[in-house]
Formats: structure tokens, sequence, C-alpha cells
């Protein structure tokens, strides 16, 4: 019995010291290099904007996600798409735009990109 | 000394951080970015920002011990963001030249108006964005005028009892439906 404790402390003690560790899978970083080129060259956003706020609306996901799936009509359009966009420090401009320079969600809706929200991917630090 | 929160990350509610970055004007302190405007006490003297000369980093100006982004250390409204002098409070913003808005992460999901005022988050290990996915961190912060470092480690990870019983009920016990 107190083995049989023993034991499930010890398995108790390794699992909470067992952290998944972040590994990007990428050691030249070539994938790495890519999302910064193409997130300076691409905008964050598409050409609409969400509805309650007016500006397209980023939304945060995990620096370790990789992809995202749009959905539309026809089942040809479900599409995967690389998220390359990052959250960073420096303070770009322009900040906010000016009205009516995205478009609104279409009445009928027909891809998952005109609600105005995209994908952007938190930072690490 | 040495503190070392151990911050569990709730598998649903990382899922459900749907904190919503807002656009705003960068630099405007009615939307959350308020560097240069902050009044910091240090050591009974008010100084302004984050231009608290820092001992231990200030006499290597120009050395390239600079965070990338960070302004030039001659300019007048310069920041330094060098090693254990974090700022009080800065904000994530989307990068690069092809935008027609910029996005910043916090507030969410839009800045309030300046009449309300708003949070700051000044304890770097407890920013949300952390709670995203498992990783460890190392925290360091000057304090004392450069005396003393405290460091933090902070490690982010899924409760492993609660992961595992929520495994055990998602994918072998519910009946799929």
């Amino acid at each position: 019995m107190r083995n049989f404790l023993l034991g499930v402390a010890t398995l108790c003690a390794l699992a909470i010291g067992v952290v998944s560790t972040v590994d990007a899978g990428d050691p030249y970083a070539a994938v790495q290099l890519w999302q910064y080129n193409a997130q300076m060259n691409r905008p964050w956003h598409g050409g609409y904007y969400a509805q309650q706020y007016g500006q397209p609306t980023a939304l945060v996901v995990p620096p370790t996600a990789a992809m995202r799936q749009t959905l539309s009509w026809g089942v040809s359009q479900n599409l995967m798409y690389p998220i390359p966009h990052q959250f960073g420090r420096s303070a770009n401009f322009p900040g906010a735009a000016a009205p009516g320079q995205f478009r609104p969600t279409p009445v009928w809706p027909s891809h998952t990109d005109q609600f105005g929200y995209y994908y952007v991917r938190g930072p690490w630090r | 000394m040495q503190t070392r929160p151990v911050i569990f990350l709730a598998t649903l509610a990382a899922a459900a951080i749907s904190f919503t970055a807002n656009v705003g004007r960068a630099g405007d302190c009615s939307t959350g970015d308020c560097q240069g405007s902050v009044s910091v006490l240090d050591g009974g003297t008010v100084t302004t920002g984050s231009t608290i000369a820092d001992p231990l980093t200030e006499g290597s100006v120009g050395s390239g011990d600079h965070y990338v982004g960070d302004l030039p250390a001659t300019a007048v409204y310069g920041q330094r963001r060098g090693f254990g002098q974090p700022d009080l409070f800065y904000n994530y913003y989307t990068q690069g030249n092809a935008n027609a808005a910029n996005a910043q992460m916090y507030l969410s999901p839009v800045p309030v108006p300046p009449n309300v005022g708003h949070t700051f988050y000044t304890y770097q290990p407890f920013y949300p964005h952390h709670m995203l996915y498992a990783h460890q961190d190392r925290y360091h912060n000057y304090y004392d005028g450069g005396r003393g470092l405290n460091r933090t480690k902070a490690t982010y990870y899924y409760p492993p009892v609660k992961t595992a019983v929520q495994n055990l009920y998602w994918n072998v016990l519910r009946i799929p439906r």
C-alpha cells in the first residue's frame, strides 16, 4: 500500500513536472521567414468590417496556430489558409481606418471572411 | 528574490479567450497606450513614462542592445526596453506595411471612451495572451536602482488531472450524438 501511494505520488509529480514544450518544428526558421515576409506584404484584414465595431477586428489566436479554415458557398471554396500575421511590439501607422474604407457584411453573407473578424496570432512574449 | 507563479491553463478558458483586438490610434492614451504619459513614482521623484535611467545598460547606448522595434535612443521620446527594464505596460499591434488599419491587442474588444478609464496589465506573467498555449517564460526586473534583480519564472500548462478527466469524458464516455 505504501509503495502504491509512493508510486501514485511520483506519477503525479512527473505529470506536473512535464510541461509540453513549444516546438515550432522549424529548425532553420524557414516558416518564420516566410511568415514574416507574408506579413510585411499583405494586410492582416480582409475588405470587410465587423458589424459591431465598424472596423475589421482581430481575433487573437495562439501563436502556435498555423492554419485557418474558411467556409463559403460551394464545397470547393472551403479552403485552408496559413495565418502569417502576428502581433508585435512596434506600433504601426495608421491606426483605425477612416469610415468607408471597408465594406459591411453583406445581407446574405456567402463567405466567412465577410464577417470582418480575422485571425492574428498572439505574440510569443 | 525569486517568485514562481504557476499558471493553470483552463482548457475551455484558453479556447474562450477571444479578447479581440481593437483598432485605434496608436499611441493615443484613450485607446490604451499611455506610454509617455504614465507617471511612475521612482524613489520619491516622479518621472514620466519608462524613461527611468537604467544604470546597468544606460552606458551602452547604441551598442545594439535594443529590442527590435525600439526607437533610437537618441530620440527625445525614445523608450528603453532593455533587459530587466520592461515597460509598465506596452500594447501589441499588428505588423506589416500593407494594412489599411492596424489593430492593437489590448483592450478588448474595442477601446473604451476616455472618460471611462481603463485597466493596465502591469504584471507580465499574467498577460492573458500567455494563457493561450503551454510554455515557460522568465521575466526579469531590476529594482532598487539596479541593486536587485527580480526573476520570475512562469510555467503555463494544462492541469493534468482535469485534462485527463476531460479527455476521458469527451473521448471515451460521451455518447457520440
